[in-house]
């Protein structure tokens, strides 16, 4: 059984956007790991995250198609694009307000 | 029929991709679980703790659209939701003056 | 920059919020205000102006006060889209305010009372203002500016709209030579804090709102489905219709708002997406090349939504985290050093002009050009880490050294009720 060409395009869009997702959460992990302090980890974990969870919710949104249940993919893609910059911001705030100094170059706690 | 169905390679479909897809994510969010453990301040754990839950987020989205379960998506709004609470909750309480927001 | 002032003209306010019709009263006032002294009244619609006015205007003839000055204190900035009509409702408020004032001056039996001036104006439209220690320096200038020695606080003055700024205007105010008072006068039942007016406009919006998000979760054609989220959008709005907005919806501003933001969100994607591919080579190289540094930029964009906008884009953006906002200043941290010249270089916060004010809006120099820039940390440094545990003192110290604005940092360091909270806590 062969499916038309654009059930095919479509099924190719959702492996590569699961890809990216993987990709930039993976890029998050590593960076949450290996920075320094906790507002560098902070970049990452709101923007690599953001992304990819980003890609992730748009294959889901992808496959289950927009008339079905996709639009709420689409919703939770477009919360967390606003919630977790705001998390981020919130934690890096709490870290700032307790008095913790940014690491800097050369600075040996790591 | 449904896409998850559609034939991907060497008689796997797409669903069983988007499963293998969903373990990944659940490594990563296994990753991030020892940055939560480790810390060293609270922040540094709150964040893990906040990224491991968007990760979840989309483990739970992407098994939706894997089983075919669309209420799944559900449960991924409002675990988004209570995630997104308890970042702000937690950074709000930790702070010795409650300051922020 | 040469601004369309207000169709009346006369009272607009100038660079230094001394109008010219006070700069003219002030020539024959200034002699006698030495000896007498002229009051302040800060003046905003509310149930309670109309008393507050009479008061004052009766104190005022009693002790022989020189003059009256009724200002009005901008919550705009001029060349804003609106701000023309804003600044002709203000006038119009302010017109009302002192007739209001003259009646009661020519009723009063005192002696003094014909002696006594009023004056209007309108400060402040030169910048954004945020939070009190922003009014009370411009407040402060105005009353060094003509002679005057007191202020008196209508008791439901709330000039943003849904917090009153009342109590840290007070504490602000009394930090300095100003002698400040609340009118006593009768006012109605007390609202509560962080409340502002039920307007239609607002419930109605809220309640467009929840139902929508409602019905798209669940079925919009099954019965049931439409009866509970009637209900629970009813509940919503009732309950939260007063806290969750802050101004009305406008008829031609939030529509052209949203379309706005609607060009910018595929502008911001592929911006996060360009550079967050950027960040991720950053991060996978083995040497970590990362020289992250905290900086402080200042902005000019409106307080609350706008300024939420540009710091979440900002968070968004890889490589740069909004840390903190105090009032205007955006503490931001960057991750490697081509992250902090892109925020210097303000394509953000012109998109957020963009989006919240129309294109003419978004035409400015960036902040680098306007050296509102700083930054805290490393090498480069311009300036002190404003933190507690870096320098070992006081949080306001670290950014005194700034040359360009030290009023509004003075102004910060000895008026900011929570600064002095922060010392008191340590």
């Amino acid at each position: 059984m062969t499916a038309a060409p654009i059930e095919t395009a479509r099924v190719w869009l959702v492996v590569a956007l699961t890809l990216l997702g993987l990709f930039f959460s993976f890029v998050s992990m590593v960076g949450v790991l290996r920075l320094p302090d906790v507002y560098s980890r902070a970049h990452t974990a709101s923007q690599a995250d953001t992304l990819g969870a980003g890609f992730g919710l748009a294959a889901v949104a992808l496959t289950v198609g927009l008339a079905g249940a996709g639009f709420k993919s689409v919703l939770l893609l477009f919360f967390i694009f606003v919630t977790n910059p705001t998390a981020a911001h919130a934690i890096a705030r709490a870290a700032f307000e307790e008095g913790i100094v940014p690491w800097i170059e050369g600075d040996d706690r790591r | 029929m449904s896409l998850v169905d559609a034939p991907l390679a060497v008689g796997y479909t797409l669903g069983d991709f988007l499963l293998v897809a969903a373990a990944g994510f659940a490594v990563l969010a296994v990753g991030m679980l020892y940055r939560a453990v480790v810390g060293p301040t609270m922040q540094d754990r709150v964040l893990a703790v906040n990224v491991l839950g968007t990760n979840t987020v989309v483990i739970l989205a992407i098994l939706g659209a894997a089983l075919g379960e669309p209420t799944f998506l559900d449960i991924a709004l409002v675990y988004a939701l209570l995630n997104f609470l308890m970042a702000i909750a937690i950074s709000k309480f930790t702070v010795e003056r409650g300051g922020v927001l | 920059m040469a601004d369309a002032g207000p169709p009346s003209g006369d009272d607009d306010p100038d660079a230094d919020g001394s109008p010219d019709a006070a700069a003219a009263s002030d020539a024959d006032a200034a002699t006698e205000s030495a000896s007498a002294g002229a009051v302040i009244v800060p003046v905003e619609p509310s149930s309670t102006l109309r008393s507050t006015i009479a008061h004052v205007a009766e104190a005022a003839a009693a002790d022989g006060a020189a003059a009256i000055h009724l200002v009005e204190i901008a919550s705009w900035r001029n060349g804003d889209p609106e701000s023309d009509e804003r600044a002709a409702a203000a006038e119009r408020v302010l017109e009302r305010a002192a007739a209001w004032a003259n009646a009661d001056l020519d009723d009063s039996e005192a002696p003094g009372a014909a002696d006594v001036e009023v004056v209007t104006a309108v400060l402040g439209a030169d910048g954004y203002l945020f939070g009190a220690d922003d009014y009370v320096r411009v407040l402060a200038e105005y009353a060094e500016a003509n002679g005057a020695d007191r202020v008196v606080l209508d008791p439901e003055y709330t000039p943003v709209g849904n917090t009153t700024l009342l109590q840290p205007l007070e504490f602000g105010l009394s930090n300095t030579s100003l002698s400040v008072e609340t009118a006593p006068v009768d006012r109605p039942t007390r609202r509560e804090r962080f409340r502002t007016e039920a307007t239609t406009g607002r419930f109605v919006a809220l309640f467009g709102l929840s139902l929508a998000f409602y019905l798209l979760l669940g079925d919009p054609t099954y019965w049931f489905d439409v009866v509970t989220g009637v209900a629970t959008a009813a509940v919503v709005s009732i309950t939260l219709s007063r806290v969750s907005l802050d101004s009305n919806p406008a008829f031609p501003r939030t529509p052209m708002r949203i379309v706005r933001g609607v060009i910018y969100v595929p502008v911001l994607l592929f911006e996060i997406v360009k550079a967050n591919l950027v960040v991720a080579r950053v991060i996978l190289d083995p040497r970590l090349p990362i020289d992250p540094t905290l900086n402080r930029m200042r902005v000019i964009v409106g307080s609350g939504l706008p300024l939420m906008t540009l710091a979440n884009s900002i968070t968004l953006t890889p490589g740069t985290l909004t840390v903190r906002a105090r009032d205007s200043d955006l503490y931001v941290h960057s991750l490697v050093p081509w992250a902090r010249e892109g925020l210097f270089d303000g394509p953000l916060e012109r998109w957020t002009r963009f989006v919240y004010y129309g294109r003419r809006a978004a035409r400015l120099p960036s902040p680098r050009e306007r050296d509102d820039v700083a930054i805290l940390q490393g090498d480069d440094a311009t300036e002190e880490l404003p933190i507690a545990a870096a320098d070992g003192g006081d949080p306001g110290s670290g950014v005194e050294s700034e040359s360009g604005d030290g009023a509004s940092v003075e102004a910060e360091s000895t008026a900011d009720p929570t600064d002095a909270d922060e010392v008191t806590d340590r």
